[in-house]
């Protein structure tokens, strides 16, 4: 220190007492920071007493959107989900037995350490979010995507995707909210869904969507983004 | 690495020393990287936060992870260890002396670095680099010596005010480069190239000093705020890295180490925007800086710099797509110290100094990637400064290889690479780096013939972090 006084700047003495004098006093603070937790803002999801709401906020929100309403087709939109899916997702996410690549390389970290309460409040907290418009996709064989949604492939064994999750959309209990939900998404799980076995809680889907042609697939997934928020 | 910011008192060797210590320098700050312990603590993927899994360049909620202070996640072992090993071939070495060009199509490897990093409470986290690098120097003998040093450092508080109508992250940050502290990949610190060769024949500078000029060599606190992921602004000053605050120059000698005079504002404003599978930013970010001439007498007048930036990034992220871009430019005026003047340290009172950046990228499900880069650094001409001008003999007054003839910072050109990524914490890569001038021409840019292009380097390398 006895070099930095030997300097002859206001601004540079100032820095010093800021920096340097207080340093000792810093390092205290941060010891005893390091046992004190921000319960009310915390982002740590492995602390069972952080409220699952302030972990919708803090976390879940930097992808997901704070509304529940992603901006980006990467994050499946929230807002408005059925609450005991979102609840079967998360426990599905960290017991490990959904595992696509959006699931393990995005969710299955964050969920490991939830506790069911905490899960209940997250599911809760975007059930509860009102849901935006979402710009229609593509908006290509859109005459087909409705067919598939409101009727179903009846030639292909393919049943309506209204009859599970709503005349709207809405979604209901284990059958999630189409409505809004980014066509990219849907689409992507469509196909996981067809393909793999990698979401076993969802393995009704692997009938339904097994006779789908990639084009009726991305035909269905712009139609249900486009669906009006009700 | 510009020399204005070097000792004074070097006299007429500084050329030959400032050479051999832009090259030390540039070994010291290879390795940008990425920290696996960030990925165990919130125990996702390395792309969440890297764009296509490419360290160290951060997506939307890699860069929410680092204003957050890094505090995201739950605490764990706060270590990790990162190693480069690397192939150099300069394009055209016959003829010249070969210390030009060490390791000069061998493979070698180029140092390795521990982190403390990761999250310290609910509101404090930190990234702390320190690197070793066993060629930083040769002995009298020729023979290489390892050193190790500090490298980037940036210790943060910070909080979020989050609810559906607002969305305030405000911090501060303590660290050790001037936008280090930065979350687009467009500011120097975590530009664009992500990893170097050490044996690159270096050119006579390397920018502005904002350019990595005060890397580990300054200590500096600042305060951030972004707003609805929207505006950041941030304000810091910095100071030299000694006394109580050399932990964050370590392994910088004192004459090596650039010696700021009181406290010196950084600045920085953006603008971003996501929509839909994008995000898009502008900003502006400067350094005002008061250098002492001589780093072993930190006394009387200084120089002074005065850098400002603009600079813009664009991110389109739906796996297994990732495509960025990012550009920057910065305009430097020095207005020496009178003694680098009466000293005849360098040619004229102030001179100027610019760096244009941009690189674009594409990788492909985390896996393969390719890049593109074009680089320019240009200013006024100063023979003094960068050892230009001949002898009375018509001799050029610099040496060959490293040296300037026109006395003139000119060095531009491309890099391409391409890599691949077999597990997410393992990059293999080859560079290629083409230069269409160097130290001020394009031919005979050193006055004993040699070419831009003959500067021209591959670099193959295994980066791996763990």
């Amino acid at each position: 220190m006895s070099e930095y006084h030997e300097q002859r700047v206001p601004g540079g003495r100032i820095l010093a007492m800021a920096l340097g004098r207080n340093v000792g006093v810093l390092a205290l603070a941060g010891c005893a920071l390091a046992g004190c937790a921000n319960l009310e803002r915390s982002r740590d999801v492995g602390n069972p007493s952080v409220a699952g709401k302030t972990l919708a906020l803090q976390v879940c929100s930097n992808c997901h959107g704070v509304d529940g309403n992603s901006v980006s087709p990467n994050f499946p939109r929230l807002a408005a989900q059925p609450q005991p899916y979102l609840v079967t997702q998360l426990k599905s996410f960290r017991g490990h037995d959904r595992r696509d690549p959006a699931g393990f390389e995005y969710m299955w970290g964050l969920s490991r350490k939830l506790t069911d309460a905490q899960i209940d409040d997250i599911a809760t907290y975007f059930h509860d979010a009102t849901p935006r418009p979402n710009p229609a996709g593509s908006g290509r064989n859109a005459d087909v995507g409705k067919a598939v949604f409101e009727h179903g492939l009846p030639d292909q064994h393919v049943p309506a995707c209204a009859s599970c999750h709503g005349d709207h959309g809405q979604g209901h209990d284990q059958f999630p909210r189409l409505a809004g939900q980014h066509a990219d998404y849907v689409r992507k799980q469509l196909f996981v869904f067809q393909r793999t076995d990698e979401r076993p809680e969802g393995a009704v889907m692997k009938v339904v969507a097994h006779e789908l042609a990639p084009a009726q697939i991305t035909a269905v997934a712009d139609y249900v983004q486009g669906l009006a928020s009700r | 690495m510009s020399v204005g910011w070097t000792g004074s008192s070097l006299g007429g060797r500084a050329r030959w020393l400032i050479a051999c210590f832009a090259l030390a320098l540039l070994v010291a700050s290879q390795a940008a990287t990425a920290v696996p312990v960030f990925n165990r603590q919130t125990g996702q993927n390395c792309m969440a936060c890297h764009v296509g899994g490419q360290f160290p360049e951060l997506t939307a909620y890699g860069r929410l992870f680092k204003l957050t202070g890094y505090t995201l996640g739950s605490r764990t072992i706060p270590l990790s260890v990162m190693g480069v090993e690397g192939y150099t071939r300069t394009e055209h070495t016959a003829g010249a002396d070969t210390s030009n060009f060490p390791k000069n199509g061998a493979a070698a490897f180029q140092g390795a670095s521990v982190f403390v990093a990761g999250k310290v409470t609910d509101n404090v986290g930190l990234f702390a680099q320190v690197t070793y690098d066993n060629y930083a120097q040769q002995n009298d003998q020729g023979e290489w010596v390892g050193h190790t040093s500090a490298d980037n450092m940036d210790l943060r508080y910070a909080d979020r005010l989050i609810d559906a109508r607002r969305d305030l992250i405000f911090g501060v940050t303590l660290n050790n480069n001037p936008s280090v502290q930065d979350v687009w990949n467009s500011t120097p610190a975590w530009a664009y190239p992500y990893v170097q060769s050490s044996f690159q024949v270096a050119p006579s500078t390397s920018g502005p000093l904002l350019a990595g000029g005060l890397a580990q060599q300054a200590a500096g606190a600042g305060a951030y705020v972004f707003w609805n992921r929207t505006l950041y602004a941030e304000l810091s000053l910095y100071r030299t890295a000694n006394g109580i605050w050399s932990f964050m120059s370590h392994g910088i000698s004192n004459g090596d180490q650039t010696k700021l005079r009181g406290a010196n504002p950084y600045w920085r404003v953006a603008l971003s925007h996501e929509f839909g599978a994008h995000s898009v930013m502008a900003g502006a970010f400067g350094l005002d800086a008061d250098v002492y001439p001589d780093n072993q007498d930190p006394t009387g007048p200084t120089s002074r710099y005065r850098d400002i930036g603009v600079d813009a990034q664009y991110q389109y992220i739906l796996d297994p797509h990732a495509v960025s871009v990012a550009a920057s430019y910065i305009h430097e005026k020095t207005s020496w110290a009178p003694s680098l003047v009466e000293a005849g340290s360098v040619s004229n009172a102030s001179d100027t100094l610019s760096q244009a950046r941009i690189k674009g990228s594409y990788v492909f499900d985390a896996r393969y990637g390719a890049s593109l880069a074009w680089f320019r650094t240009s200013g006024s001409t100063d023979q003094a400064l960068y050892g230009g001008g001949v002898d009375e003999n018509g001799e050029p007054l610099g040496p060959p290889v490293i040296g300037n003839l026109a006395g003139n910072p000119r060095t531009d050109g491309f890099v391409a690479e391409v890599f691949w990524l077999p597990l997410q914490w393992v990059r293999v890569g080859a560079q290629y780096w083409i230069y269409n001038h160097f130290n001020g021409a394009s031919s005979n840019y050193d006055g004993f013939g040699r070419n831009s292009h003959d500067n021209n380097t591959l670099f193959l390398y295994v980066w791996g972090a763990y």
